[in-house]
């Protein structure tokens, strides 16, 4: 009897033990890499019900933890990957506008790789299924919509939950994943498939709800027309 | 060798006979010094004679040379305005003259926009423009928008999609002038049926314009739901405003009213000119608030409503009073602005403004035309704008007086 009362009592401090052990290694956030930040792994909300029908069903997803880039990548960084690279003067700062093509072989020489659709969406929103990335209320003031002004420019724009800036307007932001219909979507479209890449977060050249952080815009990904389009990149931890 | 040299000239006949299309079919340009009723009177035959595209009008037009055996080719995104300029121009010209040529003219432009509803397939849901081809044109991919489309209700054609905001209004305000100024009982019916369709699709796509792939147009968002420019408040308000008054259903002043109570559009569209700073100042913004204002405030009979939109017009015109009125639909706004109002601002210098207005020169220009082997040859081609906008200038002013026929 003694014995069993023993046994419980240390089954009962080992789990405790065991839990604040988990719990201490939750709170350490680890350190992102220069120009990164940090999104934890876990539940998030996405999708949505208000917007095209290619963002339903609003559903709760999950991902790993990653790091991913603070700003989009400016035309100053794309150059040391390819010097060759044609730009006007004076826009060295600003975000790059690439083809899918090279943004992947950018983050693939640099060690990371393009987010995924919900990597991409939980980074801008958060786990509170928020419409933007600083809240639920549109301010026009907070989007980079002058392209002038990408990355973070001249004017106070709010990051997103986990620090990421211009997810809402500035450019167009490459995703890793092709354009498909969310798991339990039944409406089906003719674009569906491996023939268009998924680019999110809207442009300077589109109207107010394409800042949505659930709006999903389909894009092929060499033909990018005259849509302003860059990228940020992940790393795994 | 004698031989050779009849049969080149007959070659050289056969081609100047049968081969028109490589060749502009009005030629005639007036000059600065004319009078004004004669300038329009020229800009209207360039237009009618070397814009039209089985009666849509072009608002740019590259003649071959240029990689083509078709005397049309150019951008077509907004092939609308000047479509719907026209329609308007031809309208109230109709209205003052009752000629017969031009009603006819008027019909047909009607008539393409309902082509250009008819292309799509797709009950409500309007192209950018269309062109008669079996393949892809080379300026698709050259010239913004890029969303062709191969027509599956009518074959032979392809048509431009991602409609706008804009493109709304030029539908909303083109066919609705017609309506009222020059349509007989049976185009009235068809004009009717027409707006009924569009915006009874946009109110079931919950007040947005979608594309064929079900998704917004990048510039189509008047949804409630949504964060929207507040001057699209003002349009999707024009624009059930205008199908009621076409057409008598409920539903639009339903929606109408839904709108205003329940989202406070009334309020929201307070702020669609944007004063300050000054360089956010947008004159195209302008021009679809200005189409807006001239035909929701003359059907507005609530004065609660019709003082709000008052009060919008006053913030437009705190900027219109001393614009610089180069663009082509500017000299339009103080028109807009003495009509709806009663308030005389024909000025000295805008009636000279008036008396002087201009269309466009034929330019030449040197475009790079994609083969089919993804090579690049540049061709050198004349091209023309468009004078829709001027002609629709003038016959606006003379319909309402400020302009008199002397000029």
């Amino acid at each position: 009897m003694v014995k069993m009362k023993i046994s419980r009592l240390f089954l009962l401090l080992a789990t405790i033990f065991v839990s604040a052990q988990s719990n201490a290694q939750d709170n350490i956030q680890p350190i992102p890499p220069e120009g990164m930040v940090y999104v934890p792994s876990g539940e998030f909300i996405m999708g949505s019900e208000i917007g095209d029908h290619d963002e339903k069903p609003k559903h709760v997803t999950s991902t790993s933890a990653f790091f991913i880039h603070k700003y989009e990548v400016s035309i100053k960084e794309y150059l040391e990957f390819d010097p060759n690279f044609k730009y006007s003067k004076g826009q060295l700062d600003n975000a790059v506008i690439v083809n899918w093509e090279q943004a992947n072989n950018f983050c693939k020489c640099t060690g990371s790789r393009l987010p995924t659709e919900k990597e991409w969406e939980k980074a801008a929103r958060g786990t509170d299924g928020r419409l933007f990335p600083w809240g639920n209320t549109f301010n026009e003031s907070f989007v980079a919509w002058d392209y002038n002004d990408s990355r973070g420019g001249s004017i106070a724009k709010p990051a997103s939950p986990y620090g990421c800036y211009d997810m809402a307007g500035s450019v167009w932001e490459w995703t890793a994943d092709w354009y498909k219909p969310y798991p339990g979507n039944s409406k089906l479209i003719a674009e569906y498939g491996e023939k268009y890449k998924v680019m999110r977060g809207g442009s300077n050249f589109n109207n107010w709800s394409f800042y949505i952080t659930s709006h999903r815009y389909y894009l092929h990904p060499i033909e990018i027309s005259r849509y302003p389009v860059g990228f940020r990149c992940v790393k795994d931890l | 060798m004698r031989f050779t040299t009849v049969f080149l000239k007959i070659l050289t006949l056969w081609i100047c006979l049968f081969h028109e299309v490589y060749a502009q079919s009005v030629n005639e340009f007036p000059q600065k010094s004319d009078k004004l009723f004669k300038k329009v009177d020229l800009y209207e035959k360039l237009m009618l004679g070397n814009h039209w595209n089985e009666g849509a009008i072009m608002q740019h037009v590259i003649f071959p040379p240029a990689g083509l055996n078709r005397p049309i080719v150019g951008s077509q995104a907004d092939c609308l305005d000047p479509t719907s300029e026209m329609l308007v121009a031809l309208s109230l010209k109709y209205s003052i003259t009752k000629d017969s040529q031009v009603k006819l003219k008027a019909d047909q432009i009607f008539e393409a926009i309902e082509k250009l509803e008819k292309v799509t397939g797709v009950s409500g849901l309007f192209a950018r423009s269309f062109n008669q081809t079996d393949k892809a044109l080379w300026h698709e991919k050259a010239l913004w928008y890029h969303e062709w489309h191969t027509s599956s209700s009518m074959p032979g054609y392809r048509w431009l999609g991602d409609i706008s905001v804009d493109k709304y209004t030029s539908i909303i305000y083109g066919v609705g002038t017609y309506w009222e100024f020059c349509a007989d009982q049976e185009k009235r019916n068809r004009a009717e049926a027409l707006i009924d369709r569009f915006i009874t699709k946009v109110m079931d796509d919950n007040f947005k314009l979608t594309d064929l792939d079900g998704k917004m147009t990048l510039w189509g968002n008047l949804c409630p739901d949504l964060p929207h420019q507040p001057l699209n408040s003002l349009l999707m308000l024009t624009g059930l405003k205008v199908a009621f008054h076409m057409t008598g259903k409920d539903k639009f002043s339903n929606a109408y009213k839904m709108l205003i109570e329940k989202y406070h559009y009334d309020d929201h569209q307070l702020a669609s000119k944007v004063l300050f700073p000054e360089e956010w100042r947008n004159v195209g913004d302008d021009y679809h608030a200005a189409r807006a204002f001239y035909m929701i405030m003359r059907l507005e009979k609530d004065k609660s409503l019709l003082n709000k939109y008052r009060m919008n017009l006053n913030r437009h015109w705190f900027d219109w009073k001393s614009m610089d009125m180069s663009w082509e639909s500017s000299p339009w706004f103080p028109m807009v602005y003495h009509v709806l109002t009663g308030e005389d601002v024909s000025s000295n210098e805008r009636k000279m403004v008036w008396k002087n207005m201009w269309g466009f020169e034929r330019m030449k220009k040197a475009f790079e035309i994609p083969n089919e082997d993804g090579s690049i040859k540049i061709v050198e081609s004349e091209e023309e704008g468009t004078a829709a906008a001027m002609i629709r200038n003038y016959w606006f002013g003379r319909y309402y007086g400020l302009i008199p026929p002397s000029w």
